[in-house]
């Protein structure tokens, strides 16, 4: 659970102290690193092509194209030794032929691009229901939001770390959730976001991915720094569970998806 | 129980002194200083005797001296800044008492009669302090018109703002919490209000605020970088008193005055913000039921049983309060108390014992239907400190004991049963902190003043509670569970203290300081602002304490009959055990915390300079330090050095007050320094759909130097009447400099396949006006 005083924390205290504070836009000068290479490995319960992206950095100011990188060889292996190939499909992305990805097991993904090998464990959680989303309005300082509100029961047993995705209009926000202080009860969570985009008559498609806790952790650390976290941090990269020192992520999630229509209440 | 061998030891040796000291035909003077009008006793105040040869000693901090010399004729020179010298003869053929009352100087006059010619700073062995003259602090503009004596402090050389508007402060490369912050000698463990933006002390209340950068006495310990030193008022001894003050932020009330005539008196002081009665205007139901403020209170009184015995109880209450209304609320703040008792074993033996207690905690709530809890940190201190202090011929012994009881909550979460949160708790740590000191301020010859002394501390971390121990990456390897009072990890250390003074003509002198510090508490933030949520770890199985060695020379000279003062001081101080943790810790209710905590090195060195013109109608001050603070970790910067975010290679403050005719006092401050060290990102990359940001380096970047000019002026009523008022008008960064707060980085709105950079501005021009009354 994302405790929602964290979440109002800097808001609050923007909206208050920071009334004489005012925002720019300004150029600065940063020193460009050389390219690194990228990974993005998700692999879910879903029957589905499961995908690999492989890219490099590139510097600050050029537009957001980033080019995939080709010739890779990626291979994930399951428990039991079972080794399943990607193939390319488009430039620098990698496709498996349709299975799903099992709950509980533990997968490697091996990736080997440009003479060195990178590889990565992740463990796929047991499978946590969306059961329903509602919608709430809360007041803001005079400013309407309307949240989704997410409902599932949280497995006792284990410690559960959650990814929401919530799409609506041509916003995406991600929030992170875990059950340390909610463990093994029914949950009832808001989900908040920055924006105060969501309005009546909305359609909103909410995703729950159950992660395991290296790759919270990745986006915790991503969070932390923008200030989501509490007060923001020092900037570092987020702790991959890459070796070799790519960038990037390989996630074994669990996926329950909602659609609803924010209703008039 | 080795020291304590010793400590007794020392006890013994000094009344066997005390027997030989008779012998030589030598004689005491003691006494008190103190304010004619209102008894306050005078902290710091330069008592000289001359005869055949030149004795000077300053007050304690009860306004109490005492010199052991040879009998014959002298005279006696009493001066305090801010007082007429008072010049008198002694003869001293026996043990005499000389209590001596200053008189202010009216501020209203207009001849300055001429104040401190002290020159105490250049003759004393003790280097790296500044005393902080109240009155000054009264004239500094500040932002708000709110007094501040720690943003008055920031104007120094060696101490550096945290952030725009901040109260936090960082002394030579140390971090915020490497500074022991004494209220009446109880701890204040979170120092300031509204997030920062104000230091909890009401300057009404204060005394005498004075801070250690270096060369700290052997008395204080427990932090690596600093001692700020503040004690409140007494109260009026001779009459009741009002004084007050209406400002934009806040208004503030004292009240003091005697119980007991010349035996006992009060002081009351209060604080309140009223930031929330602005949002209380709006008709928006969602905004006017938010809270917002802070207040605090300072009390004390005394009794003077007789000239040997004095009574002082002491408390400060502050609190911060926020309402989001009814989603959540947040409250945070400092209580302390102290019970002082002062005796005089003898003339020459001063004894203090202070039982104290401070306690600081926070309490986030949160009401949003079946998600309610309540969270709750606490750290709480109890301490007994005995502190003699012994006047021989030439030598000023100080030792003594200090036994402090260290609790920590980290954290305790509780919900009502409708609510989907859990009860919690991150188990309470204990420690007890022992120490034992002894310093010997020994003036060898005419010129040469050294004072030396040694502290030796011990830490026990102990039970109950599990303990867990980690390997290199953080993972659990062993968990071991200890009973109440049962010891988990003791760690002794020796802190030697060195500061020598030599005086070159009668104006100037060479000092050098050795000093070592070590420090038990830690606070847990890397984060780039203060918050009131931050939380303090203790030594344990797993962290250690961290430890300071600072060397440091300096010249001292003072100019045209102690009108000018100079100084110029150089320092290197080498840090250990220093802490960060690894990026993505989750610091709230954290139960492994100790997993995620690196330790690494740091060091800070620098040059400082500084000259005061020290009275007259023109006064003021300008500051300058060179310097650099860096770190090291293996884990960070793949070991290399990085700059800390305490490091500024250019720091510079210009201070000018100015007495412009009877009612008028006109001042100016201007800062400027280096931007922050800070990691901006060198790359950047896509993932699940959100751009990510690459960073190569620590802290290889900067922010845009900072600066700005503060303006303000006071307007003292007419004179003669009761009641006495003023008026306060202060500018806040004249020239409306858009100072960089923080620098972010995000996708462009406009345009989402593009990032930008963007820069936080906090304060721009910002007025105030204040009134203050006193009756």
């Amino acid at each position: 659970m994302k405790l929602l005083i964290i979440k109002l924390f800097p808001e609050f205290i923007l909206g208050l102290v920071l009334l004489s504070s005012c925002e720019k836009v300004v150029d600065v000068k940063l020193k460009n690193a050389e390219p690194r290479i990228v990974i993005e490995g998700l692999l879910s319960d879903q029957d589905t092509n499961q995908t690999v992206r492989i890219s490099k950095t590139i510097s600050f100011t050029e537009p957001d194209r980033f080019e995939g990188v080709e010739s890779a060889s990626v291979v994930l292996t399951n428990e039991i030794g079972q080794t399943i190939n990607f193939n390319p499909v488009a430039a620098g992305v990698y496709k498996s032929s349709k299975f799903a990805g099992v709950p509980g097991e533990k997968y490697v993904l091996k990736v080997t691009v440009e003479g060195q090998v990178y590889t990565a464990t992740s463990s796929m959680p047991e499978a946590v229901k969306l059961d329903s989303i509602s919608f709430k309005k809360i007041s803001f300082f005079g400013n309407d939001n309307i949240f989704p509100v997410a409902y599932y029961n949280d497995p006792e047993a284990v410690s559960n770390q959650y990814l929401f995705l919530v799409r609506f209009k041509e916003f995406e926000p991600h929030l992170l959730s875990e059950d340390r202080f909610n463990n093994g009860n029914n949950v009832i969570e808001t989900l908040f976001f920055d924006s105060n985009d969501l309005a009546i008559g909305d359609t909103a498609r909410i995703e729950m991915r159950g992660i395991d806790r290296n790759v919270y952790r990745y986006f915790f650390s991503i969070a932390q720094i923008t200030g989501e976290g509490g007060p923001p941090v020092s900037p570092a990269n987020p702790p991959s569970n890459f070796s070799n020192g790519a960038l990037g992520v390989f996630s074994a999630y669990t996926s329950s998806t909602i659609i609803a229509v924010v209703g008039n209440r | 129980m080795e020291y304590f061998k010793k400590f007794l030891l020392v006890c013994m040796l000094l009344f066997s002194f005390n027997k030989y000291g008779q012998a030589q035909n030598n004689f005491t003077v003691t006494g008190v200083l103190k304010d004619a009008e209102s008894g306050e006793t005078l902290i710091g105040a330069t008592v000289k005797f001359t005869g055949k040869t030149e004795h000077v000693t300053t007050t304690n901090a009860y306004g109490y001296y005492s010199l052991n010399l040879p009998g014959g004729a002298y005279r006696l020179t009493a001066t305090y800044v801010g007082y007429q010298t008072i010049i008198d003869t002694v003869e001293l053929s026996k043990n005499v008492r000389r209590d001596i009352s200053l008189t202010g100087q009216n501020l209203l006059q207009e001849v300055v009669v001429s104040s401190a010619k002290s020159n105490v700073n250049v003759v004393s062995a003790q280097m790296g302090v500044t005393k902080v003259n109240i009155n000054e602090v009264r004239n500094v503009p500040v932002l708000f018109g709110e007094r501040d004596i720690i943003k008055t402090l920031q104007l120094l050389p060696g101490i550096k703002s945290a952030g725009e508007g901040n109260s936090g402060f960082y002394v030579r490369g140390g971090a915020i919490d490497h500074n022991l912050i004494l209220l009446d000698e109880a701890p204040v463990y979170n120092a300031s209000h509204l997030l920062g933006f104000f230091s909890t002390f009401n300057s009404d209340a204060i005394k005498d605020v004075a801070v250690f950068k270096g060369g700290m006495p052997a008395q204080y310990g427990g932090r690596l970088a600093s001692v700020l030193d503040i004690r409140m008022n007494d109260g009026n001894k001779k009459e009741f008193g009002a004084e007050g003050g209406i400002g934009l932020i806040s208004s503030r009330l004292k009240l003091e005055g005697p119980l007991v005539k010349d035996k006992s008196s009060f002081i009351i002081a209060g604080r309140r913000t009223y930031a929330d009665a602005f949002l209380k205007l709006s008709k928006d139901t969602a905004i006017n039921k938010n809270v917002l403020y802070f207040y605090d209170l300072n009390a004390k009184v005394n009794y003077r049983f007789n000239d040997n015995n004095t009574l002082y109880l002491s408390g400060y209450f502050g609190r911060d309060e926020l309402g989001l209304n009814k989603t959540f609320g947040f409250d945070w703040g400092n209580a302390t108390a102290t019970l002082r008792w002062n005796h005089l074993f003898s003339n020459r033996l001063f004894s203090n014992t202070s039982l104290i207690y401070s306690n600081y905690d926070y309490v986030i709530q949160s009401f949003e239907e079946q998600n309610d809890f309540q969270v709750k940190s606490i750290i709480r201190d109890l301490d007994l400190k005995q502190d003699f202090q012994y006047s021989l011929n030439n030598h000023n012994l100080r030792f003594g004991a200090d036994i402090i009881h260290h609790t920590i909550e980290p954290g305790r979460i509780t919900a009502s049963e409708e609510s989907a949160v859990n009860d919690d708790k991150v188990e309470n740590r204990n420690g007890l902190e022992l120490s034992v000191y002894f310093a010997d301020e020994w003036k060898v010859t005419e010129r040469l003043n050294i004072n030396y002394g040694l502290r030796a501390n011990s830490y026990s971390a102990f039970g109950p509670g599990e303990f867990r121990s980690y390997d290199t990456e953080g993972n659990i390897v062993r968990t071991e569970t200890y009973n109440r009072g049962e010891i988990v990890k003791t760690y002794i250390n020796p802190e030697p203290r060195f500061s020598a003074s030599y005086q070159l003509t009668g104006a100037s002198s060479v000092k050098a300081s050795y000093t070592r510090n070590i420090q038990n508490l830690h606070l847990m933030s890397n984060s780039t602002a203060t918050s009131p949520t931050d939380i303090y770890i203790m030594n344990s199985n797993n962290v250690q304490p961290e430890k300071a060695d600072q060397v440091s020379i300096g010249y001292f000279k003072n100019f045209k009959d102690n009108q000018f003062e100079f100084s110029a001081e150089l320092y290197y101080k080498s840090m250990l055990n220093q802490i960060e943790y690894r990026s993505g810790t989750d610091l709230r209710g954290n139960k492994n915390v100790e997993a995620d905590l690196i330790y690494g090195d740091g060091r800070a060195y620098g040059l400082e300079l500084f000259f005061k013109k020290r009275f007259g109608n023109f006064n003021g001050w300008v500051g300058y330090t060179l310097s650099r603070t860096e770190r090291q970790f293996n884990n960070i910067n793949m070991g290399s050095r990085f700059p800390s975010k305490q490091d500024r290679l250019h720091d510079i403050s210009v201070v000018g007050i100015y007495k412009a005719g009877r009612r008028w006092t006109l001042s100016s401050t201007f800062v400027y320094n280096t931007g922050n060290a800070i990691t901006f990102p060198n790359g950047k990359y896509r993932m699940n759909g959100k751009t990510v940001f690459y960073y190569s380096e620590r802290n290889a970047d900067r922010l845009p130097d900072y600066h700005r000019l503060d303006l303000s002026a006071t307007l003292e009523a007419k004179p003669g009447k009761k009641l006495q008022s003023s008026w306060s008008f202060g500018v806040y960064n004249v020239y409306n400099r858009q100072n960089t707060f923080s620098m972010d980085f995000r996708d462009n709105p406009d345009d989402p396949t593009k990032t930008q950079a963007v820069r936080t501005t906090l304060f721009g021009i910002i007025p105030s006006v204040t009134w203050n009354f006193k009756f």
